[in-house]
């Protein structure tokens, strides 16, 4: 285990300490580069860094799009993967069997071909404005809008969370819903009461695997978004590139990471209670 | 009538060799006749489904054989495969194509070389910092992407690995490691101590053990890892932009500048070579990564 321990050390681990160091004003050492070439830099130790981009109203906006969108893709994603695995379990046939298949045919596609593909799809000459026009009405041009960025992280996180979930269904036994059939449950009541908070587990790793997946996205925003309000993912990468203000950069980093550790911290919880359960 | 699909159910799981015991495409079998409103409502799921997953596939597909395409016809006005001898042409897209199949496998191998004892020794050494490890490796995912990489490109101008191919097989290989360490391990813990026991027991070395029996058994999981890192170096963008860019493009690096600067079905033949890879390599990992493999990788033992 000392291999890839030590990769991640050195090359995740001392990075991102050093560029805590970096954001909180330590301009000194491998950092020392960067900070001349950049722009804005801040040489005193400080919060200083974090307390601009806190005041700054653009970024606060960049922010609050982010979280709105990642918490409607997390919701909309775990939705259609438990619509999808409860017909898979309950179901089940060819139709069951097929729905499954069309949920994971992303996973075979490379996530800049689905950004760009969902963009063509949606964006003013898009399949859905023309399907509409011919029709006789106008749809909603939905390429380069927050709805677009949905859809796109939607598209490319259905699969893992499918998998996960439906795994966790089908593995429920037969004779637990039969059971809560001759005590009279309805289908209803039984998604309810058996199916869902038996798959309890999986259902909080697909959240949150999927939450620090769209909180930190950068190729779907990045194609499918608008320049403003712009997923944090993307603010990230132009802060460093095109504005050449690496300190913000990595302090923006820092932000996201502080949101996607409560979501990992939820993981954990997940996982080693059911350790607990299964040991 | 109640009993009968549980025995062809079971006999299917005892048919079969492998331990995909928990995966979705385990028969599913009726409870009870369905009545038509449940009906129409899974059929309307699964056109929904189909219209939001193949969609934008499609119309995509299309433009790679489309001569000219106006708003608002649903279908272009004639077809070519012109764009495909621009795109074959191109010497630029020749090298990003040779560099994304140069990158891809060195970096399956670097992590298979870097990870695949890590992994055997998670399962097998049980030690306190166990889960500490497999959590540390976990950070690396739980770190935005974008981030990791801008806070290691100070790092890496220090070193001078910027524009370097050392610097992208780095890059390729942090978003692997998570893969390549996590499936494994969880593929070796699987397999049944009591096999590898008889094994000893039957005077086989541990060497002998380990390729007869450990690792067959362990080898779905082994393989959904090995594609699952294939792909994610093949579709890395972000950090190869980063870090290599102008010097090395690699076809999703190319596509970021195809989609701004080329007509659009240049860049739909260019997605649909693109995707190729990825196909053909989750086709032959298919029944195991929807076995459950996946899945179950990513749950800590």
């Amino acid at each position: 285990m000392a291999a890839p321990t030590a990769v991640v050390l050195v090359f995740v681990a001392f990075p991102v300490f050093n560029a805590l160091l970096f954001s909180l004003g330590f301009t000194g050492g491998i950092n020392s580069t960067l900070a001349e070439i950049g722009q804005d830099i801040i040489s005193t130790p400080s919060f200083a860094v974090f307390e601009n981009l806190f005041h700054d109203s653009m970024y606060m906006r960049d922010l609050g799009a982010t979280l709105i969108v990642t918490f409607a893709s997390t919701v909309l994603t775990i939705g259609a993967a438990c619509v999808i695995s409860i017909i898979l379990r309950l179901y089940g046939g060819y139709l069951g069997k097929l729905l499954s298949i069309l949920a994971v045919v992303p996973l075979f596609v490379p996530v800049v071909i689905a950004s760009w593909a969902i963009l063509t799809f949606y964006d003013g000459t898009g399949f859905l404005r023309s399907v509409a026009a011919s029709l006789g009405f106008s749809a909603p041009t939905w390429g380069f809008t927050l709805t677009a960025v949905t859809i796109g992280s939607v598209w490319t996180s259905l699969p893992f969370a499918v998998l996960l979930i439906a795994g966790a269904m089908q593995g429920i036994p037969d004779a637990l819903l039969e059971a809560a059939h001759d005590a009279g449950a309805g289908n209803w009541q039984a998604i309810w009461h058996v199916l869902l908070p038996l798959a309890k587990i999986p259902l909080t790793i697909a959240s949150t695997f999927t939450f620090i997946g769209v909180l930190g996205s950068f190729t779907v925003p990045y194609f499918t978004g608008p320049n403003s309000p712009t997923m944090l993912g993307v603010d990230l990468s132009r802060y460093f590139t095109a504005f050449n203000r690496p300190q913000q950069s990595t302090a923006q980093a820092f932000v996201v990471f502080a949101f996607a550790s409560v979501a990992a911290g939820l993981y954990l919880w997940a996982t080693m209670h059911s350790n607990e359960q299964t040991s | 009538m109640k009993g009968k699909p549980v025995e062809t159910n079971d006999l299917r799981a005892l048919g079969e060799t492998h331990q995909d015991t928990h995966g979705i495409i385990r028969g599913s079998r009726r409870l009870h006749h369905h009545p038509w409103h449940v009906v129409i409502l899974v059929w309307g799921v699964a056109i929904i489904l189909a219209f939001f997953i193949l969609g934008p596939l499609c119309w995509l597909s299309l433009h790679a054989f489309a001569s000219n395409w106006t708003y608002p016809h649903l279908l272009p006005e004639g077809w070519t495969f012109h764009w495909w001898t621009v795109v074959f042409s191109d010497p630029g897209l020749g090298v990003a194509i040779h560099n994304s199949l140069v990158f891809a496998p060195l970096t399956v191998a670097i992590s298979a070389v870097i990870c695949l004892p890590a992994a055997y020794s998670l399962s097998r050494i049980p030690f306190p910092g166990r889960r500490v490890v497999l959590v540390g490796l976990f950070a690396t995912n739980a770190f935005p992407k974008m981030g990791l990489f801008v806070t290691m490109s100070t790092l890496f101008t220090a070193l001078n690995l910027m524009n370097t191919v050392t610097g992208i097989l780095i890059v390729h290989l942090l978003g692997t490691i998570v893969f390549m360490t996590w499936l494994p391990a969880a593929a070796f813990s699987a397999v049944p101590r009591n096999l590898e026991e008889a094994a000893r027991d039957s005077g086989a070395g541990w060497w002998r053990t380990f390729l007869t029996v450990t690792l067959p058994i362990a080898w779905p999981g082994i393989l959904v890892a090995l594609v699952m890192c294939f792909l994610a170096s093949f579709d890395e963008s972000q950090g190869t932009y980063l870090v290599g860019a102008p010097t090395y493009m690699t076809m999703p690096t190319e596509m970021y500048s195809l989609v701004l600067n080329s007509p659009r079905q240049v860049a739909a033949v260019f997605s649909i070579i693109l995707t190729i890879p990825s196909v053909v390599l989750m086709t032959l990992a298919r029944r195991h990564i929807m076995g459950g493999r996946l899945a179950d990788g990513f749950q800590i033992r």
